[in-house]
C-alpha cells in the first residue's frame, strides 16, 4: 500500500483502517482479498468507458500481482467522470426502502457540451411499503424533470430563456415532493443529489442523506443533516459521540412528503480534477467512519470497488439499516 | 400533523382499527359516545359516566397503547404510567384538568379525566386570524401560574414536559386548562426507525433526558413565540426561535414581551427565568405599565449582547471629519482613483482632476469635450490613468503629469469602466461595442459589438472577456475577441460582472432585479437571486458572501454558492453603486446621500457620513482614506476608522 499512500500523502494509523478484506463479511472477489488492493473485474454495474476498459482488459490477466505505480496513476486519471453504485438492504432490515439513481453523458463532436451527470440517493421511510415507494417515486420523478428540464435542452443547444439550474433543480425537487404526498400519503423520504454540468456540481439536499466531497488530502461533508441531533450538536448541547447513540438520533425536521412546501438546501461546488464525490444513506455513515470511507475510496481501483467494499464494510459492523452508496470520481 | 410519531415503525398492525365503537362500554362505567382525537400513541374518547345516572356527566377518556413487544418493557412502561398517574389525580388547580380514575387493561392504559368544553389553542390558531393581545397577556400570566404549581409540588417538582397550544384548552369561559401530561411519552420510547418532525417546543436539554422547571419554562415559550408570530415550530428547524424574530411577523407586540419570550427561549436553560413567579411578574409589569417604561433597560441589554453598537452612534453624531474635500464644478458620477501620493477623480464639468491624496490640493487638470461618468483606471505599467468621456472619446494619460497619451474614438459616449489586463485595455462604449486596445498604444486589437450599450466594466480572466449589456446580455469572449457563450437576462445589464476565479463563477446582476451566478466555463446560469428593484450596482464576492446593492434600497449579502440571503441592510432609497470590502468592514454610498460603513459580516452598521447628494458610485480605498465623491460636486477624503 506503499505506493497509494505515497501517492495520496496518507497517514494510515494500524487500527483506523479499513478492515481487512478477509474480515469483511461479504465475500468479496478473490483478486480483491489480497493486499495492497489490485485491480480487480468489478460488478457488472460499473460503467466501462471506452477509455478504461482496454486498461482493464489489458492488466485483468495480472490480476493477483500488484500493480506497478506507474499503471495506477495512468489510470486514476482519466478523461471523463467515472461512477460507482451500490445499494444493500443490510442485515437487519427485511426491504430495501432506499432508492439510488446515476445517469452520466459525455459528447465529442464539433458542438461543445460540457458533461452531464445526475446521481441521487432517497432514504424512504414510512410503514408497510411506504417508505420504498416514497424514495422510488423521488428519484424516478427527479430523474425525469431533470432529465427533460436540464439535460435535454443543454444537448440540444437550446439553453436560451432556461431556467437557472438550481431553480430547475428546484422545481423537480418540488415535484418529487408534491408526487410523495399524493400517492404514498403516509410515506416520506429524504433526497440528496447531485447534478454535475462540466466540473461543477448542483447540490439539492433534504434529510439525513450524505454527500462527501474527497480529495488526496481531505473528506469533507457538504451536506448538513436536516435531523434533530444535528441542531443540538450545532447547539453545542450534544457532542457528535452522544449523538450517534442517542434514541433520537433518527429524527428528522426535513424530508420530502411531509409538507406541501419544501425547504432545499442547495449549493454549488466547483470539484477538483481527481476529486470524488460521495452520496450516501445514513446505513453507510452511521456505521463507517469518515476516516474509513476516506481510506476505502483512496485503496478502491474504481469507484464501483469503492462501493462494494463501502457497503461490505457496513454491512460487517452490523448492517442495521439499508447502505446505498454513489461514488463518482472525476478526470483529471 | 408532523408529530414524532408520525411514522410509528410498526409494520403490521398500523391498519387493523382498534379505536373503541360508539355505545361501548367501558369497565361497566364509561359508555364511549365518539372519539374526541387521535395522535401515534393513543386515541381521546369522549364518554359518558354510568355511574351518574341521573345527570349527564361527561368524561374524556385518553387510551395509550404500548407498541413495545417486550413483555417486560410492557410492564415497566405500565408501572410508569400508574406511578405518574397516581401523582396527576392528586393535584387540584382550577386549571388543570381533574383526573378521576386510571387503570390498565389489555395492555392499554386509560386515563380518566374530566371533560372541558372548548377548543385547545392549536385548534384555535387554525381558526382565527388573529388573537386579541390582552387574552395572550392574561392566558401566559396563568399558564405561569399553574406551571409554578406543579414545578413547587412536594417532594418532587413535577414538571409538564410538553407544553404546547395544543395541550392548551381555553374552555367556554375563556380560562386555560392544562389538559395533557408527559404521561403519554411513557409510551413512545422503543421507536427505533427513522422518523419525520420534531415536536418543536421541547427544551434542547430535554433531549439528553434532562428535565428541570426550565425545561417548561422554554416549552412556554415556544408556546408564546408560535401564538404571537403564528409559525408553527414543529414546520421549523427545532430550536430556530431566534430565526424567526417575532416582530418580523407581528410588528404590534410589546418589545418587551418579545424580550420575555427570548429569554425563555435562551438554548442555556439558566440564562433563562429561575422561576414562572420571576416570569409571571415580568409579563404583568406590560400588563400594567404603559409600554415605554420598560423600553429604557432594554436597549440597554440589547446592546449587551451585541445587538446594536452603542461605540458607533458616537462617530455618526459628529465623530468622523473629512480629512479633506475637494469640490469641482459639475457632478461627481464616477468613482475615484489613487495610486501613490495621487488620487483622480473625474466630473461631469468635463475634467479629471488630479489631487494630492493627502491634501486634497490640485495637481493638474485635463478637459476633455463633455462630462465624464467613466471611473479613471490606473495602469501602473505604463504610468497612465484611463477614462472614458461623453465626447465619445477613450483617454490615456500620463498620470504624473495629465500629458495626454493617446486618444480613442468611439461612435458614442463612454460611461463605461475599463480594465487593464494582460497589457491591453478592455471598455465598453454606448455604441454597443467592446473594444481591447493596447495599453501602451491605443491601438486597437479587436472590437466585439453587442448591439447595445455597454455601461459596465469587463472583467478579464486569464481567458476570457465577460461584459454586460444593455441587450440584457452577458457575453463572454476569448482573449482575442471571439465569442464563447453568452446568457440573456431580461433586462439591460448595467452592473458589472464579477467573476470568482477560483470556483469559477460570474455574479452579475440585472435590471431585470436579479442577480445571477453563471458557470464561466459554458453559460449556464446556476442560479438567480430575486431582488424588487433593478440592480445596477456590481457585485463583488468575499470570503463566500456575495454583496450587492438595489434599487430596491437594500444592500444583500448571500452565500454565492446557495444564493441564500445572509443579511439585508436597508436603506431608503435605491442603492446604484458598488460596495468595496476593506478589513472585514464594508463600505457603500446611498442615493440618500450616505456612505455607511457596515460590518460585513453580520450587515451591522459601523458608522454613515451624509455628504450633500447621491452617491451613485463606489469608494476607494487608498492606505489610510477613503475616498468618495457625490452629486454635490464634491469628492471627501475619509479618515479610516476601525
Amino acid at each position: 500500500m506503499n505506493f497509494l499512500q505515497r501517492l495520496f500523502g496518507a497517514e494510515k494509523k494500524p487500527n483506523s483502517s479499513i478492515a481487512t478484506n478477509d474480515e469483511l463479511k461479504t465475500p468479496l472477489p478473490d483478486a480483491v482479498k489480497s493486499e495492497p488492493p489490485i485491480l480487480a473485474r468489478t460488478d457488472e454495474t460499473a460503467p466501462v468507458l471506452p477509455s478504461t476498459a482496454s486498461l482493464e482488459s489489458k492488466f485483468i490477466d495480472g490480476a493477483t500481482r500488484p500493480l506497478s505505480e506507474e499503471t495506477l496513476i495512468a489510470f486514476l486519471g482519466n478523461e471523463h467522470l467515472t461512477f460507482g453504485q451500490s445499494s444493500d438492504v443490510g442485515m437487519v432490515r427485511t426491504n430495501n426502502q432506499d432508492a439510488i439513481y446515476s445517469f452520466f453523458s459525455t459528447l465529442r463532436s464539433s458542438e461543445e457540451r460540457p458533461d452531464f451527470g445526475l446521481f441521487i440517493v432517497a432514504d424512504g421511510m414510512g410503514g408497510h411499503h411506504d417508505g420504498e415507494k416514497a424514495s422510488a417515486v423521488t428519484a424516478r420523478t427527479v430523474a425525469v424533470q431533470v432529465t427533460s428540464t436540464i439535460f435535454t435542452p443543454m444537448l440540444a443547444g437550446d439553453t436560451k430563456d432556461q431556467p437557472p439550474i438550481t431553480e430547475a433543480l428546484m422545481s423537480a425537487i418540488e415535484k418529487a415532493n408534491a408526487e410523495v404526498i399524493r400517492h404514498v400519503p403516509d410515506g416520506g423520504t429524504t433526497m440528496t443529489a447531485a447534478c454535475i454540468i462540466g466540473d461543477l456540481a448542483y447540490i439539492a439536499h433534504v434529510g439525513d442523506s450524505r454527500i462527501y466531497l474527497i480529495t488526496k488530502d481531505s473528506i469533507d461533508q457538504l451536506t448538513r443533516d436536516h435531523s434533530l441531533v444535528q441542531r443540538l450538536i450545532e447547539l453545542d448541547q450534544l457532542t457528535p459521540e452522544e449523538a450517534a447513540n442517542h434514541p433520537n438520533k433518527n429524527m428528522l425536521y426535513r424530508a420530502l412528503g411531509q409538507n406541501e412546501l419544501v425547504e432545499v438546501d442547495m449549493m454549488t461546488r466547483r470539484l477538483p480534477p481527481r476529486s470524488r464525490l460521495l452520496l450516501c444513506s445514513d446505513g453507510l455513515w452511521n456505521q463507517v467512519e469518515n476516516k474509513e470511507m476516506w481510506d476505502t475510496v483512496k485503496q478502491s481501483a474504481t469507484p464501483q470497488d469503492a462501493c462494494n467494499k463501502l457497503v461490505a464494510l457496513a454491512n460487517q459492523r452490523g448492517g442495521g439499516d439499508n447502505i446505498s452508496v454513489v461514488l463518482l470520481s472525476m478526470p483529471g | 400533523m408532523p408529530e414524532t410519531t408520525q411514522f410509528s415503525g410498526v409494520g403490521g398492525d398500523g391498519n387493523q382499527d382498534t379505536t373503541l365503537k360508539a355505545n361501548f362500554v367501558l369497565q361497566n362505567r364509561y359508555k364511549i359516545m365518539g372519539v374526541l382525537g387521535g395522535g401515534g400513541m393513543g386515541t381521546v374518547y369522549q364518554a359518558r359516566d354510568l355511574n351518574f345516572t341521573d345527570v349527564r356527566r361527561l368524561v374524556a377518556i385518553k387510551e395509550m397503547h404500548t407498541i413495545a413487544t417486550d413483555a417486560a418493557l410492557r410492564a415497566s412502561m405500565l408501572k410508569t404510567f400508574r406511578r405518574e398517574a397516581n401523582i396527576l389525580a392528586a393535584l387540584s388547580h382550577p386549571a388543570i384538568v381533574k383526573i378521576y380514575d386510571y387503570f390498565d387493561l389489555n395492555d392499554r392504559a386509560y386515563l380518566i379525566m374530566e371533560y372541558v368544553n372548548g377548543s385547545d389553542l392549536e385548534l384555535l390558531l387554525s381558526k382565527t386570524r388573529e388573537l386579541p393581545n390582552d387574552k395572550i397577556l392574561e392566558w401566559a400570566i396563568d399558564l405561569c401560574d399553574v406551571l409554578d404549581y406543579l414545578h413547587n409540588q412536594k417532594p418532587d417538582p413535577i414538571v409538564f414536559r410538553d407544553m404546547k397550544p395544543s395541550n392548551v384548552m381555553i374552555d367556554s369561559l375563556g380560562k386555560i386548562r392544562l389538559i395533557d401530561f408527559g404521561i403519554a411519552k411513557t409510551f413512545v420510547s422503543g421507536v427505533k426507525h427513522t422518523m419525520i418532525g420534531t415536536e418543536g417546543y421541547s427544551a434542547p436539554e430535554q433531549y439528553k433526558g434532562d428535565v428541570s422547571p426550565q425545561s417548561d419554562i422554554y416549552s412556554f415559550g415556544a408556546t408564546l413565540h408560535h401564538v404571537l408570530t403564528r409559525k408553527d415550530p414543529r414546520l421549523e428547524p427545532p430550536f430556530s426561535f431566534h430565526e424567526r424574530p417575532i416582530l418580523d411577523y407581528n410588528a404590534d407586540i410589546n418589545p418587551s414581551l418579545v424580550m420575555i419570550v427570548e429569554k425563555a427561549l435562551n438554548f442555556k436553560s439558566d440564562d433563562r427565568y429561575k422561576t414562572c413567579v420571576e416570569m409571571k411578574e415580568a409579563i404583568q409589569a406590560l400588563r400594567y405599565h404603559p409600554v415605554n417604561v420598560l423600553s429604557a433597560p432594554d436597549h440597554a441589554q440589547v446592546s449587551e449582547n451585541g445587538g446594536t453598537d452603542f461605540f458607533n452612534d458616537s462617530i455618526d453624531t459628529g465623530a468622523i471629519q473629512p480629512r479633506w474635500v475637494f469640490k469641482s464644478e459639475d457632478e461627481i458620477r464616477c468613482s475615484p482613483a489613487a495610486i501613490k501620493d495621487l488620487a483622480f477623480i473625474g466630473s461631469y464639468d468635463n475634467n479629471v482632476w488630479a489631487l494630492n491624496r493627502d491634501t486634497g490640493e490640485l495637481v493638474w487638470k485635463y478637459a476633455t469635450m463633455s462630462g465624464i461618468a467613466s471611473s479613471p483606471v490606473i495602469d501602473e505599467a505604463n504610468r497612465l490613468v484611463v477614462f472614458g468621456s461623453e465626447d465619445n472619446s477613450f483617454y490615456a494619460l500620463d498620470y504624473r503629469s495629465g500629458r495626454m497619451n493617446w486618444s480613442f474614438q468611439t461612435k458614442d459616449r463612454v460611461r463605461g469602466m475599463a480594465r487593464v489586463e494582460h497589457g491591453h485595455v478592455f471598455f465598453g462604449s454606448d455604441d454597443g461595442k467592446v473594444y481591447a486596445l493596447g495599453a501602451a498604444n491605443g491601438r486597437q486589437l479587436w472590437a466585439y459589438d453587442t448591439t447595445a450599450p455597454v455601461r459596465g466594466r469587463p472583467f478579464v480572466t486569464n481567458e476570457l472577456v465577460i461584459v454586460g449589456s444593455e441587450s440584457g446580455e452577458v457575453t463572454a469572449l476569448s482573449l482575442a475577441g471571439a465569442r464563447k457563450w453568452s446568457y440573456r437576462t431580461r433586462r439591460g445589464v448595467i452592473s458589472s460582472p464579477y467573476v470568482d476565479t477560483q470556483e469559477g463563477i460570474c455574479y452579475v446582476g440585472s435590471t431585470d432585479g436579479f442577480m445571477y451566478a453563471v458557470d464561466v466555463s459554458n453559460g449556464f446560469s446556476s442560479w438567480r437571486f430575486r431582488t424588487t428593484g433593478p440592480i445596477i450596482s456590481s457585485p463583488i464576492e468575499h470570503k463566500g458572501l456575495l454583496y450587492f446593492g438595489s434599487a430596491d434600497g437594500n444592500l444583500y449579502a448571500i452565500n454565492a454558492q446557495s444564493s441564500r440571503e445572509k443579511w439585508r441592510f436597508a436603506t431608503d432609497k435605491p442603492i446604484v453603486s458598488s460596495p468595496i470590502i476593506h478589513k472585514e468592514l464594508l463600505y457603500f454610498g446611498g442615493t440618500d446621500d450616505y456612505l455607511y460603513c457596515l460590518d460585513a459580516t453580520n450587515g451591522k452598521e459601523r458608522w454613515k457620513f451624509k455628504t450633500n447628494g447621491p452617491i451613485t458610485a463606489a469608494a476607494c480605498i487608498a492606505d489610510d482614506v477613503i475616498l468618495v465623491g457625490s452629486m454635490d460636486h464634491t469628492l471627501y477624503a475619509l479618515p479610516l476608522v476601525n
